[in-house]
């Protein structure tokens, strides 16, 4: 077994690159990766603690937000896909809608 | 060489862990769409490893089908249907000039924070196997069959959440279908 | 799994033999199914010529069912040469589903829900009586659907019927609830698609659906019960269940969601639930109302489907589930009545039918309301056995209907048949055995069935000669003994209207008998199944009489649109009054199989005994040698006097007077009950007015609520808030302006600044939120 901290960090590091990703791609599909990966991150630290703590609770809570990841990437990608129709861009910095 | 092997396979978590974060890096670094895809599909199979490792079998079972076997696939098509057609590749810079000023500060809080947590400290290692409790776990060998094990905590548990996490998928089923067709019919 | 289960799991492991065949049997019917399916789907443009022709689509039909038949049947020899205690087949496919874990009674039950199938003496005779007539009725329809070749629908026919033995083999060999279930839907399916196979004709679409509907009602007990037997035994298959009911049933009280009441409590509420779902399957009171309009489809299906399988699955159910009704004393009362009930009413109906498929559905429910009554009487054996019997016999009769229809090109009105004793001699010896079977005239096998059930009925009020039983029982017996009269009567004019006296069809009709047909005209419309004999009596005859007697005059024999099918009715191909004259034949013998013991010939009761390893033992039956008493036989003298004198009050009204001017003085006489038992007793009506109505209306009412006063409700608060705009615009525009534009100048001042904030770039936004996590981690790390 790794040891929490060891997890911690880990997950702190993806979930880091995942924000990372977020704030400076300007690829729609690449940001929606990165929130995917900080999901992720998530998850593997409840893995952990359900581990640590002994309960399965954990891991029953990994897989309904694996279930909630897959609804979002759905949504998200019908999104880009009908962006990409009405916009014919996927580049976040030509959507400027709610621009004051 | 042997002991290498030995140190790598009690820390298979960590050379799961390092390979996510590679991945995870070429995904945001690559400029190509279809290289960034790639990337995740390494961090999300290696994410799964760490899965593996930690004990949850069937968790790791449940990422590989889902993000290697569904996700990445969607990312793949829309980026074909998107990406490809497109003559010009617009996205020059990755980390264009406003990231530039924004990257050090991330990086700096990460340190922070990497700081505040290598302090904060746990208890012992951690138990070898998952426990249920009693009422649920009558005749199972938690330690053995880890779907069952999940499945029992989640259905004797959290069966409403459950539930009403099928249900959002529909929705986000009908939603999905409903943003992309086209708008003809 | 709690190791009560793992034992009883053990138990019935080791009794029962594996047989990998018996699988094939069920799936043969499937892939004969999916072959038709396919071919015709892909071919259709083709189906006709050739290799994808009717000659395939027959020979993959018939193949699969008759082998399915073969492989049964080798199972059933195969039964019969092993120990009775010991004599169950079983074939285990796959796991269906895995139970991971569930809360029931007595701890968690995980179970492992099996493809299995399983024989035994119980589902030995259903599958062999489901792809034995099944066989014989397939072929049949090659016969009867040979119109359908022409215009390419004939392989969906097929594929229905197939599919149909599938579901329904797939209902009595399952070998746990589950699988008994997919082939209950699955048979309703298949009848809702048979009955609308002629869906361009209104009457028939409509038919179909109530059907369906009808069934989903049931299926809504069904699946309740279904729900409190897992609840109860933690496992629902067959004989797990058998080997824990003895537990179960002494437990001095159950809990079940949060309710704690009596096992007996349970197992009635169970066995009230199921028997709804019964009541729907197999046409009872008050779920019947679908069974006679299901005669809108073809004939073979009514025969098939109708008659002899599909609705007997309520039955069967019971049957399987005996050792649950064993211990529901309640809910085998309830059985008891509604089957009484229903044997009463329904065969009342059928007196004044002139369809002559309405006459063989109501029969046939009200012989299902008999096989109910020898349920509810706890005679298992007795109901089932009827269930054989009626299979024979009915099948063989409405067999023998769609051979008169067809011979009377689609004429489906007795008042227009008539005479055909000479025309189709084969078919008339065939419907007329069937008919003294149905009657329960001796030796027929009906006699043998019916009369075990009655006395068995009679018995529990009898007591052995204590008389103590309960009037109600006395009560239920009468009701069958009456409608056992009524069946007599019906039957009898049934095929003296058919058979005996003039054809009338074309023409020739000095009584004035016949009335304006409808299987000629093209454009059926949709009155066909529904009112088809209701606004027609004997007391318009006269009317038609006229009309009939001037279209005479006018345009000789072949006038009123007989057209090209002027010539009279003859004697169908071979493959049609073959299966006929089988089942008839079957029904002429099927009873010696199971002679009372008090009839001391044949050793007696072969098929009780074959049966009995199968049924739950309550009590240790009361010595089986019990002297059997005089009132046995007097009983037996009675029921065939009876049926006799009902058939010979038939004779003399229909037969004697060929101009039937008893039964027209009868009407004359009592129109008003004329009319009510011609109109069913008008409970569609009453459903159509107590149910349908509202449930249409209350959506109405609904809709005008709506209408009226939310749209209402919003259109006047959209008027007051004009006026009182009105009203305040004044104040808004000399006093407020004034103040609001000295504000909106400091803030625009103030937002110039700020405008800059909002860049409208989603980074720009995500940046701030994520200095806002970072803050708030740091803040709570921190503090």
């Amino acid at each position: 077994m790794p040891s929490p901290n060891a997890v911690l960090l880990l997950s702190f590091v993806l979930f880091s690159i995942g924000a990372a990703g977020v704030l400076v791609r300007r690829n729609v599909l690449v940001m929606l990766m990165s929130a995917e990966l900080m999901l992720n991150a998530a998850n593997i630290v409840l893995i952990a603690f359900a581990r640590h703590s002994g309960t399965v609770a954990g891991q029953a809570f990994a897989l309904l937000v694996m279930g909630f990841a897959a609804a979002e990437v759905a949504v998200g990608l019908a999104l880009v896909v009908a962006l990409y129709r009405k916009r014919d861009t996927v580049n976040a910095d030509d959507l400027d809608l709610l621009k004051g | 060489m042997d002991a290498l092997l030995a140190s790598i396979g009690k820390n298979l978590f960590l050379v799961f862990g390092l390979l996510a974060c590679g991945g995870s890096l070429a995904m945001v670094g690559s400029r190509s769409a279809v290289h960034s895809v790639l990337g995740f599909l390494f961090a999300m199979l290696n994410v799964a490893g760490c899965f593996l490792s930690l004990g949850a079998e069937f968790l790791g079972m449940a990422q590989i089908l889902v993000y290697a076997g569904g996700i990445v696939v969607l990312f793949l098509f829309v980026v074909m249907l998107v990406e490809l057609s497109r003559a010009k590749n617009r996205d020059q810079s990755v980390f264009a000039g406003q990231a530039r000023a924004v990257l050090p500060v991330v990086l700096a809080g990460i340190a922070a924070l990497a700081v505040v947590v290598k302090d904060a400290a746990f208890g012992a290692a951690s138990p070898q196997a998952l426990v249920l409790r009693p009422g649920i776990a009558e005749g199972l060998d938690v330690a053995r069959n880890n779907a069952q094990a999940v499945s029992r905590g989640l259905f004797a548990d959290y069966l409403l959440p459950f539930e009403v996490l099928s249900v959002i998928l529909l929705v986000a089923l009908v939603g999905a279908v409903a943003l992309a067709k086209s708008e003809r019919v | 799994m709690t190791p009560e289960h793992a034992a009883a799991q053990t138990l019935i492991g080791a009794a029962s033999t594996p047989w990998g065949l018996l699988a094939l049997a069920a799936l043969l019917p499937a892939f004969g199914a999916l072959v038709n399916g396919l071919n015709g789907l892909l071919f259709r443009r083709r189906t006709g010529t050739g290799f994808t022709g009717t000659t395939f689509v027959n020979a993959v039909a018939l193949g699969s069912v008759g082998l399915a038949f073969l492989i049964i049947l080798a199972g059933f020899v195969k039964l019969l040469g092993m120990p009775a205690e010991a004599r169950s087949l079983h074939a285990d496919l796959w796991t269906w589903f895995d139970l991971g874990g569930a809360r029931v009674n007595g701890g968690l039950a995980t179970m492992t829900m099996k493809w299995g199938y399983k024989l035994d003496p119980l589902s030995a005779c259903m599958g062999l009586l489901v792809s034995g007539a099944g066989f014989l009725i397939h072929l049949f329809s090659t016969g009867y659907m040979a119109d359908e070749q022409k215009d390419g629908r004939y392989w969906r026919f097929m594929t229905y019927l197939n599919l149909f033995v599938f579901s329904m083999l797939n209902l009595v060999l399952g070998s746990n609830m589950m699988m008994m279930f997919l082939g209950w839907e699955g048979v309703g399916l298949c009848s809702y698609l048979l009955i609308g196979f002629y869906f361009e004709k209104e009457f028939a679409a409509v038919a179909g659906k109530k059907a369906f509907v009808t069934n989903r009602i049931g299926d809504f007990g069904f699946v309740l019960g279904f729900a409190l037997l897992f609840m109860l035994f933690g496992s629902v298959d067959f004989d797990t269940m058998m080997g824990l009911v003895r537990g179960v049933s002494a437990a001095p009280s159950i809990t079940i969601l949060g309710h704690t009441a009596s096992p007996t409590f349970w197992f009635n509420l169970a066995g009230c639930c199921l028997f709804l779902g019964a009541c729907g399957k197999s046409a009872q009171i008050p779920l019947y109302v679908w069974l006679p309009d299901a005669m809108a489809g073809p004939t073979p299906v009514s025969a098939l489907i109708h008659a002899a399988t599909m609705v007997t699955s309520g039955l069967y159910m019971i049957a399987r589930l005996n050792f649950i009704f064993v211990q529901a004393p309640l809910a085998s009362d309830v059985v008891l009545v509604v089957g009484s009930l229903t044997a009463l009413v329904a065969a009342s109906m059928g007196t004044a039918q002139y369809d002559i498929k309405k006459v063989l559905a109501y029969s046939t429910v009200s012989q299902l309301g008999f096989m109910f009554m020898g349920m509810g009487a706890m005679s298992y054996t007795a109901g089932m056995f009827h269930v054989f019997t009626h299979a024979f016999f009915k099948a063989a009769l409405f067999l023998g209907s769609g051979s008169v229809i067809m011979a009377c090109h689609h004429e489906q009105d007795m008042r227009n048949m008539g005479g055909l004793r000479k025309a189709m001699p084969i078919t008339f010896a065939s419907m007329g055995l069937a008919t003294l079977a149905i009657n329960g005239i001796f030796p027929f096998s009906g006699f043998f069935s019916k009369d075990e059930i009655l006395w068995k009925v009679f018995e529990r009020w009898y007591h052995h000669g204590a008389y103590d039983g309960g009037a109600f029982y006395l009560m239920c017996w009468l009701f069958g003994v009456i409608g056992a009269g009524f069946t007599a009567f019906y039957m009898t004019r049934l095929i003296v209207m058919t058979f005996f006296g003039d054809y009338r069809g074309a023409g020739d009709d000095p009584h004035g008998l016949t009335v304006p047909s409808e299987a000629h005209h093209d454009d059926h419309g949709a009155g066909h199944g529904d009112g088809h004999g209701d606004d027609h009596g004997h007391v318009h005859a006269a009317a038609d009489h006229g009309h009939d007697g001037l279209g005479q005059d006018d345009h000789g024999r072949d006038s009123h649109g007989h057209g090209d099918h002027g010539h009279g009715p003859a004697e169908v191909p071979w493959n049609m009054w073959l299966p006929v004259a089988i089942l008839a034949g079957l029904a002429v013998v099927g009873g010696f199989l199971n002679i009372p013991h008090s009839l001391h010939v044949l050793g007696g009761e072969h098929f009780s005994r074959f049966m009995e390893p199968l049924l739950y033992q309550a009590a240790a039956p009361h010595g089986g040698a019990h002297a059997v008493p005089a009132i046995e036989y007097a009983l037996m003298v009675f029921a065939n006097v009876w049926a006799l004198g009902a058939m010979a009050l038939a004779w003399w009204m229909y037969k004697v007077d060929p101009s039937w001017s008893r039964p027209k003085a009868f009407v004359a006489r009592f129109p008003n009950l004329f009319r009510w038992v011609n109109a069913k007793y008008y409970v569609d009506e009453f459903y159509e007015a107590a149910l349908i109505g509202p449930c249409k209306q209350l959506s109405a009412q609904l809709w005008a609520f709506d209408t009226w006063v939310v749209d209402g409700m919003v259109n006047g608060a959209a008027r007051a808030t004009l006026l009182w705009a009105e009203a305040s615009a004044w104040f808004d525009a000399h006093v407020v302006d004034g103040l609001v534009n000295l504000v909106a100048w400091v803030l625009q001042q103030a937002s110039l600044a700020s405008k800059t904030l909002q860049s409208g770039r989603v980074h720009n936004y995500a940046f701030v939120m994520f200095l806002g996590f970072v803050a708030f981690a740091v803040w709570k790390l921190l503090a």
